[in-house]
């Protein structure tokens, strides 16, 4: 995707879907990434750097842990690339 | 079994750094165990002395049915069993100076022992249903029934969430259909926790712990693997093969799985490291003995300052392994975590037995070289515990994330007012070092944010720094609390090794990623030919 265009929810699942190999039909936004996806503490950080770099936006590592959801992955992930593109926006004008 | 956060490597006031040195210096958790402990431990070195030929089991490939039984009967199989069901309800703490104790003797034993009372029980204890346990649980104890954990497939080792071993929900029941490989215990073992993917029972993906009798119709189990060392314990592939088990063989609640196992595993990997100790220990008693007898240029060559260096050097990072195991056991008495502490300490034995028992061979010479000494069979016994139970190469990728994950107390800790006054110089090194990785902590985190996943250079030198700190902790606290002044300058030495080895570690760091570039450019060279599509090989010569 563009990294000018505010990322949906569809495009965070289908990150999620290509990291774990399963098909984005299947995944919910209530799937927590643990008990649900099994996903491991380094899958879930894999998860958020590739979004780091297709979104290029800055994730911390200590946010990045918190997450429990998909809905959260998306809902953090849209909130991290509004406040620095917002930020970015505010200090070229 | 909850998920527990990391603990950090700090200072957390006197009075526990007092309670936490003398916690370290005891072998047992309680004090009841206090009493208890001397005797099993006579018990276990004696039975094992008199049933288990060390040689004559790594010669034969396994441990003779004769010693399993001597084991059940002394009730080795329900040490960490819960009095209720039959066992010892020994801590981990206790039951590490056991299968220590074990491992001195012969290794195969040891990790029968340990893999039993870690790995292959404790998800039944922790987590399984009343009923499954008070029917199990007194087998287990008795050793009628021997416990296994399967969760390594052939396609999924460190990275368990690749498994492919399925648990499908078929009415009240489990079909589990797959292939667990190197099952140790495998081979004579009554039950099996199963880690398989339960997609009925959770999300797309979900993973769930499955009790597994080895009586089950469609189980099988595969020939033993002949291995380079611990040649008597057991390691089979175990096949199911529409294996079904009723639903309350889930153990806990399903789909944390994952969760589960790495639980589990912190006990796994505390008792191997046990272990490692263990043979640490038999490798410096044979160099002792050697050194002290074999007499090279008119003198014992122990005499001589260049073995005294090996000798000093065994003896510390023994005595760093021992404490640091001796750390997870007491954290968990104490209701800490130890997922992280577990992890260091597996790390740290399984690198320090291997060395100590390298200098062991070195100090023997050619003698240490052929097998009747039996200290190349130390070496070999102890080389699989770098591998299994989290390969220390993915583990220190783990660790170094756990640390980053969590933002550093910016309160500059201070060992130096903690410790004993004579050993005030190296508690100031400590301080110096901590507030060095603390620094570089957050450097890092900065620098790469959640990008650092993919430097995995990077991860490794923060965890090996913050290995080396968070055991330096241990061995001052330990050696302030010790009595003799024998034990305080071996702690020093100990210490003052870890602090010039986390020195090194964080000057690593400071080159991880050139590094990584330099060895990406080296290892693309070596693999580019075997890259290449077979249509661009060249011909034949006619």
């Amino acid at each position: 995707m563009s990294t000018h265009e505010a990322p949906t929810r569809e495009h965070v699942v289908a990150m999620v879907a290509k990291i774990l190999k399963v098909e984005a039909a299947k995944i919910n936004g209530t799937d927590r990434l643990r008990e649900d996806l099994g996903m491991d503490s380094l899958a879930s950080l894999e998860l958020l750097s590739c979004i780091s770099d297709e979104l290029d936006v800055d994730i911390e590592l200590d946010e990045a842990m918190e997450l429990v959801t998909v809905d959260d992955a998306c809902a953090f992930v849209n909130r991290v690339y509004r406040e620095q593109r917002q930020g970015a926006s505010g200090s070229s004008s | 079994m909850p998920r527990v956060a990391p603990p950090e490597p700090a200072v957390t006031g006197l009075a526990r750094s007092r309670e936490l040195g003398r916690g370290l210096a005891a072998a047992h958790a309680t004090a009841a165990e206090a009493e208890a402990l001397p005797l099993v431990l006579g018990e276990s070195n004696r039975l094992v002395r008199e049933h288990a030929d060390a040689a004559e089991i790594d010669r034969e490939g396994r441990l003779p049915e004769a010693l399993r039984t001597r084991v059940a009967e002394a009730g080795l199989f329900g040490l960490t069993v819960p009095e209720a069901h039959g066992g010892a309800g020994f801590s981990l703490k206790s039951a590490c100076a056991v299968v220590a104790e074990i491992a001195r003797v012969e290794r195969s034993t040891a990790i029968m022992i340990g893999l039993h009372s870690g790995l292959g029980t404790r998800p039944l204890v922790e987590l399984g249903d009343e009923a499954l346990k008070a029917r199990l649980l007194p087998e287990i104890a008795s050793g009628a029934c021997i416990a296994a954990f399967a969760a390594t497939e052939a396609q999924a080792g460190s990275d368990l969430t690749g498994i492919r071993t399925t648990g499908s929900v078929e009415g009240d029941e489990l079909r589990i259909d797959g292939e667990k490989v190197y099952v140790t215990n495998g081979g004579f073992a009554g039950c099996y926790s199963v880690l398989a993917r339960t997609p009925g029972l959770g999300g797309a993906r979900a993973h769930s712990l499955l009790l597994v009798p080895r009586d089950t119709p469609g189980v099988s189990v595969g020939p033993e693997e002949d291995k380079l060392g611990i040649r008597g314990s057991s390691t089979v592939t175990v096949y199911f093969d529409g294996a079904r088990v009723p639903r309350q063989n889930v153990l806990g609640e399903a789909g944390r799985g994952i969760d589960q196992a790495h639980a589990a595993l912190a006990w796994g990997r505390t008792l191997m490291a046990a272990g490692c100790v263990g043979t640490a220990r038999a490798a410096l008693d044979l160099t002792l003995a050697h050194v002290t007898t074999r007499q090279q240029f008119g003198k014992p060559i122990g005499d001589f300052s260049a073995s005294r260096a090996h000798v000093a050097r065994m003896a510390s990072r023994h005595y760093a392994a021992e404490t640091l195991v001796r750390w997870v056991g007491h954290a968990l008495a104490e209701g800490e975590p130890i997922d992280e502490l577990s992890l260091l300490a597996k790390v740290l034995a399984s690198e320090a037995s291997f060395e100590i028992c390298d200098r062991a061979i070195q100090l023997h010479g050619a003698l240490g070289f052929i097998e009747p000494t039996g200290v190349a069979r130390l070496l070999r016994d102890c080389r699989i515990t770098r591998i299994f139970e989290g390969a220390n190469d993915v583990l220190l990728v783990r660790g170094g994330t756990a640390v980053l994950s969590r933002r550093p107390s910016l309160s500059r800790a201070s060992l130096a007012t903690e410790v004993d006054p004579d050993l005030e110089r190296e508690a100031k090194a400590w301080d110096a070092l901590h507030a060095r990785l603390t620094d570089a902590r957050l450097s890092v985190a900065k620098e790469h944010g959640v990008g650092v996943v993919r430097h995995q250079l990077v991860l490794q030198a923060v965890a090996r720094a913050n290995l080396c700190l968070v055991t330096a902790l241990a061995t001052l606290l330990r050696a302030s609390s010790a009595a003799g002044a024998s034990e305080r300058e071996l702690g020093r030495h100990a210490s003052e090794d870890l602090l010039l080895e986390a020195e090194r570690h964080l000057d690593d760091l400071a080159r991880a990623v050139r590094d990584e570039a330099r060895v990406h450019a080296v290892s693309e060279h070596l693999y580019a030919p075997l890259r290449r599509p077979a249509a661009a090989e060249p011909e034949s010569p006619k």
